[in-house]
This record gives structure tokens, sequence and C-alpha cells, in this order.
């Protein structure tokens, strides 16, 4: 592996479980939501607690992780996101509404923090959850496990959205909600499931990307522009799209940096972030709707007949 | 079966119905015509909780459902078939049948989704087919038969000749005439293609600027020349006879 691709490949991981959150709660209930970044924090923080109270490996504590954040989804949608649905609110005030609830649950995270400070002497504000993993093919087990999680995750919500009774009637409530109601499709069900899935892709996401960066309590606040990054560069409307977004936007910036620090200097660490934002905005210059946008059937297609032709 | 009393509904702050009083009885054919923006659509809006109703009630089966979520009135048995964005254009037909009879068991479902297939023939040729792909008539078909999947008590149609060309258009009205006769179910329709439904239709509303200007049977409302002529579209062929032609707004569309 080259040196860059583990850590790129476990930071694409989460940024990709993220911005596909983010896409999966904008198509559903019009919401950008901003809380993804401290439920993302809140997810390294519960795994961190974890290995460090009871021992073991992160990956132990993903599904904890997941509850966690499925649970601050519900709370942000009964608290706040489900009335302002039901008056109608602009999508300004959806958005404005969870940068109210991130900046309420970076709060309670920093209480957090120093609760395990004072009470376990614990030091979670300047954390390397990658400690506790182990060797894999001479290589960090995260780099294989974690792309295997978001890919799996990613296969699971596509059977659950076209295998399933509910997760057709949740496509349908994406593409009409009129009409799906008229169809006796409860709404409010589809945007609180909503919710729950993308808390908890949001949460496990947070605890991923800590295996490549320090985890620190504004982790996410950190990072939240690249997981937007990854959901506009995926086109927004394809859950697919976000995905594949997030992955391409952290690949991106290892990539980038390593190969650009050694051709025209280490001074190019300090832009890191700008490398993928750069990526971003061309692929929409050429791509508006992004990757989603993007008639990759027809390119393939000319590939291969192109190929043909030479033969 | 519905009775609609002195209702003032809208958008937001915009105010569309005035003071409306319209009855629905139990297995008839209620027809609501009227020129471009006259309401209609907002009527079946109102009742579908889709508008906001200002003032008024909505008796459906003398209960109040003015008001009440769009979902409910489904598991109450009231069907809507929309003007426009009626199928789900993303999903199969198979898909889209289903997602209609989303409140019943799966196996009566399937079984009322074979059913539809053998009254809409059309359909079982693209039941894999995303709906999206199917041509206007063949839509407004899958939409009719999503409607029947609910086994309704109540279906209201918003404007099904719409964008369809006139020999499917009639078979369209076919169809619905044949839902009251053949199955008994009791109809609110929307109707541009005024002639026609009003035909077809037992009970008339016209609707003008929101307020209903006429209330009778449907064939008796072909006997005003002047309300005919100034709101419909319909142009008498000669002072002495009773028959009508029709003009280019007959067949013509609108959001209603």
């Amino acid at each position: 592996m080259a040196p860059w691709m583990a850590s790129g490949l476990i930071y694409a991981s989460g940024l990709a479980l993220t911005a596909g959150s983010i896409t999966l709660l904008y198509i559903t209930t019009r919401t950008f939501n901003f809380a993804v970044a401290s439920m993302a924090t809140w997810g390294f923080m519960l795994a961190y607690t974890g290995v460090s109270l009871y021992g073991g490996t992160p990956y132990v504590y993903l599904p904890l992780v997941f509850i966690a954040g499925s649970l601050l989804g519900l709370i942000a949608y009964y608290g706040l996101n489900r009335h302002l649905l039901r008056r109608n609110a602009a999508e300004i005030t959806l958005m404005m509404s969870t940068l109210g609830y991130d900046l309420i649950l970076l709060s309670i995270v920093q209480m957090f923090a120093d609760y395990l400070t004072l009470t376990y002497k614990l030091y979670p504000r300047r954390v390397m959850l990658s400690a506790h993993d182990f060797q894999l093919f001479g290589e960090r087990a995260a780099a294989f496990i974690l792309p295997v999680i978001a890919i799996g995750l990613l296969v699971a919500l596509h059977i659950f959205l076209t295998k399933t009774k509910f997760g057709i009637a949740m496509r349908a409530t994406i593409e009409n909600p009129v009409l799906a109601g008229a169809s006796g499709i409860n709404p409010d069900r589809v945007y609180m499931i909503s919710w729950v899935i993308s808390g908890g892709m949001s949460a496990i996401g947070g605890a991923a990307m800590a295996m490549a960066i320090t985890g620190t309590p504004v982790m996410g606040m950190n990072t939240i522009p690249l997981m937007f990054a990854g959901a506009i560069l995926g086109g927004l409307h394809s859950l697919y799209g976000g995905i594949l977004g997030g992955f391409m936007i952290g690949l991106t910036e290892y990539a980038g940096v390593f190969y650009l620090s050694r051709e025209i200097g280490p001074w190019i660490q300090g832009y890191r972030m700008g490398i993928p934002l750069i990526l971003m905005a061309a692929t929409l210059l050429l791509f508006p709707r992004g990757l989603a946008g993007i008639p990759w059937a027809k390119l393939f297609g000319n590939l291969f007949s192109r190929k043909r032709g030479d033969n | 079966m519905l009775r609609i009393r002195n209702l003032n509904s809208g958008y937001g702050k915009l105010q569309v119905l005035y003071n409306l009083d319209i009855d629905v009885p139990t297995k008839g054919l209620t027809v609501v015509v009227g020129p471009n923006g006259a309401g209609k659509t907002t009527l079946l809006c109102s009742i579908m909780g889709i508008a906001r109703v200002f003032s008024g009630d909505i008796l459906y089966e003398d209960k109040s459902i003015a008001g009440k979520l769009t979902h409910t009135l489904a598991q109450k048995g009231i069907s809507y078939v929309p003007q426009m964005g009626n199928v789900f254009a993303e999903l199969s037909v198979l898909d889209n049948l289903q997602m209609a009879g989303y409140l019943s068991k799966k196996e009566d479902a399937k079984a009322k989704a074979e059913q539809m297939t053998e009254i809409f023939p059309v359909l079982k040729k693209f039941i894999h087919r995303k709906a999206g792909t199917l041509s206007g008539g063949e839509r407004r078909m899958l939409a009719i038969a999503m409607g029947l999947m609910k086994d309704p008590k109540l279906m209201l149609l918003d404007e099904l000749s719409t964008d369809l060309a006139p020999i499917i258009a009639e078979k369209v009205m076919m169809e619905v005439s044949r839902l009251r006769d053949e199955l008994g179910i009791t109809i609110l329709m929307v109707e541009q293609m005024a002639k026609r439904a009003l035909e077809i239709g037992d009970t008339a509303y016209l609707l003008v600027s929101g307020e209903v200007r006429y209330t009778g049977k449907a064939d008796e409302l072909l006997n005003e020349p002047e309300l005919c002529s100034m709101y419909l579209g319909i142009k008498q062929a000669d002072d002495k006879g009773s028959s009508f032609t029709l003009s280019a707004t007959d067949e013509g569309s609108d959001q209603g």
C-alpha cells in the first residue's frame, strides 16, 4: 500500500459515511444537517470512552456508537425538525435549527470531556484512537475494516431501500411526499427513520475519522467543510453519490498532500483542505449535478466500444 | 358521504375558496367544473389536508376531517388521484401499485395488484418498467389503478383528461363511469373536459373564482347556454337544438 493510502482509506471511509448522512437527510427532509459535526464527534468520544474504560478495539464499540448517533438523530427530529417541517419552514430555517442543535451537542461533548478527565483521569482532548488498532497484512487493520464497514452499510442501505416495503415507501416519499401521503404512507415515520439512520452513520463516520486524524472535542467542527464537500460533490440528490463524494474528497486530500508535498514542498500541508475543495469545484464546473449527474454508463460504454475498435 | 360546509381555504395566507357548500352523495359521480384558476384543484387539496382550511367544515361520513393529515385520510378510505405527479416516476409499475396498497397486508396488496393488471391489461405489459417511462395515457391508467388499490369508499379525481389525446381521454372517462356503475364507488371529479364530464356525472358544481355559481344535475348544466359559453367554453351549435359543440378550451388543461 502507498504510504498515504492506509490513512487515506480510513479517513475517506469516515468522510463517506458523514457525507452520505448529510445527503440522506437532505433528500428526505430538505434539511442541511450542521449537527453532523457534533454527532461525528460524539461517535469518536464514545468509541474512545469504550476503549479507555473497558479495553478492546474501537470496532467493538461501533454498534453502540451507531445506536448513540441514532438517539441523537431522534432527539433532533422530535425536538426540532418535526415541528419545523410541519410548519413548512424554509430550508434556511431548517438548516439554522441544526446549527443551534450542533452548538448544544458541542457544549455537552466539552462537558463530557471534562467529566472523563476529572473522574477517570482520561484526556480526550488529543487522542490517537489508532493506538488501539491492530495490524493486518502489515498495515493498520482500520485500512481494511473501515472501508468494508462503509461499503457494507451502503449495500445494506441499498437493500433496505430497494427490497423492503418501508424502504420503497421511503423512496416514494422522497420523490413525491403528497402522493405518498395520499397512499397512506406516514411521512413522519419516514423522516424519523431518516434521522435515525443518518445519526448512526454520522457517529460511525466520526469514530472512523478519529482512526486517521487526532480526535478532539472539536474534531467534527474542523472537518465539517469536507463532509459537506463530499455531499455536494456527490450531487446532493443521490445517496450513493454522497458516499462516493465523501470517499473521493478523503482520498484526494491524502493523496494530494502526499504527492504535492514531494513535488512542490512540505508547505502545501498548510493548505491540505484546499486540495479536495479544488477537486470539488472543478468537478462541479464540468458536471453541475455532481458525481450523480455524470453519465457513467455512457462514459464506460464509449470506453469499451473504443477498446473494441482498437483491437 | 362527503359534505362541505361554508369552506374557506387556500395556501399560506392566500385565500382561494370562498364559502363553499358541496354535497357528494354516496355511490354518485359528482363533477366540479370551471375555468382555469377557479380553485378546483384547491378544493380537492383542501379535502386531502394539503391546502389550508381557514374556516368552515368538511364532513366525511358525518365526521369532521378538515385539516387532518393526508395519510390519515387514506386510512379512512379516501383515495386521491392528483392531476400532476400522480405516479412515482422512479419506481416500477409494480412498486407503484404496491405503494398504493401500502396500508394492506402484503398478500392482499399482491392479489389486488394482480386484479388491477386484469382491469388495466396495459399495466401488465410494463409491470417491471419505471412508471416515468410510460406514456401519458398509460400513466393515467396506472394512477387510477393506484387509486383503486386502496379499495376506496370515496375517490377524488383531479383533471384525469389533462394532456391526453381525445381518444384516450374518452377511454379514461369511460373507466370513471364504470367505477361508479360496476364498483359502486363514490366519486368527486374535477374536470376541465367539461362537456364529457357533465354527460357522465350525476351532480355538478360550477366553480368560478373560488365560489359556486351553479349547483344541480350535471346534464342540466349543459342546458344553461350562458354559463356553458361564459365559463366552460361550450357553445351552442344552433339556436333551436339542444346540442352543443366543443370549443378548443374544452379539451385543454389547467392547474385549476
